[in-house]
């Protein structure tokens, strides 16, 4: 039994189910990602952060200490400052090249959108804990929950949308709307 | 910062986990604490001075 009577569980058996969630929820990625079907890890993703969410309640020992915490903000201000540097130097050099290889602009703008939103993000959430007590954790899950769907639906619009895409007809790739992008190289069944 | 958090908790015949539990930290914590490879919050340090049965000056050295 994972969790016993008095509903409480090891840290070695919550991380256990952790590595377990984590090999699933990879397995079920990649199957996705072959059948071209993004509903099922979204929703899979979901329920599975729920249910790691829960177990972790379940969990007698300490999970994390403020050291842990402290090491985190540390690791993710320098993965932070280290992906946007990256991004920003490799955004303009794929940009610059755009006219050697088209494929290289859709890159580039991906780059600069997804920096942008990490930096937005990341202003948002310093301004959150530099202003509120870090103790209101209701607020915090509220704020968490409120980007998780915003994410999700800039996500959703851009995967589900339609728009501005190549669509597969009749063996060939036809053009929907004005995609900026070349056509897939991968074959049109 | 130095600290006698290792000899106090000798004295008590008491275990790094032990002590982790009563602080409400993780043993590598207790580790990193008697090492002087971390410097605790203001929390913490009374934590482990009620778990060490002293006070926060008696144990920390600033």
């Amino acid at each position: 039994m994972l969790i016993n009577s008095n509903k409480t569980m090891t840290l070695n058996t919550y991380k256990k189910v952790k590595i377990a969630v984590a090999f699933v929820l990879a397995l079920i990625f990649s199957q996705a990602l072959v059948y071209n079907n993004y509903l099922i890890p979204i929703a899979t993703m979901i329920i599975a952060s729920l249910i790691l969410m829960y177990l972790r309640r379940r969990v007698k020992g300490i999970i994390a200490d403020e050291r842990d915490y402290s090491t985190a903000g540390k690791a993710s201000l320098l993965a932070v400052q280290i992906y946007s540097w990256t991004a920003a130097i490799s955004m303009f050099i794929l940009y610059a090249y755009r006219d050697f290889n088209p494929a290289y602009e859709p890159v580039a703008l991906t780059l600069a959108y997804s920096t942008c939103i990490l930096l937005i993000l990341y202003s948002l959430i310093f301004r959150y804990y530099n202003t509120f007590k870090l103790t209101e954790k209701r607020t915090l899950y509220v704020i968490a929950v409120l980007i998780m769907l915003l994410v999700l639906a800039v996500v959703s619009l851009r995967l589900f949308s339609g728009e501005d895409n190549w669509i597969c007809v009749d063996g060939s790739w036809q053009k929907h709307g004005q995609p900026s992008f070349p056509a897939p190289t991968i074959e049109c069944k | 910062m130095r600290n006698n958090i290792r000899a106090l908790r000798i004295k008590l015949n008491m275990t790094q986990e032990e002590l982790a539990q009563k602080a409400g930290v993780r043993r590598e914590t207790i580790v990193f604490l008697e090492q002087g490879k971390y410097n605790p919050s203001l929390n913490l340090a009374h934590d482990v001075a009620i778990a060490l049965n002293s006070t926060i000056d008696k144990i920390f050295i600033f």
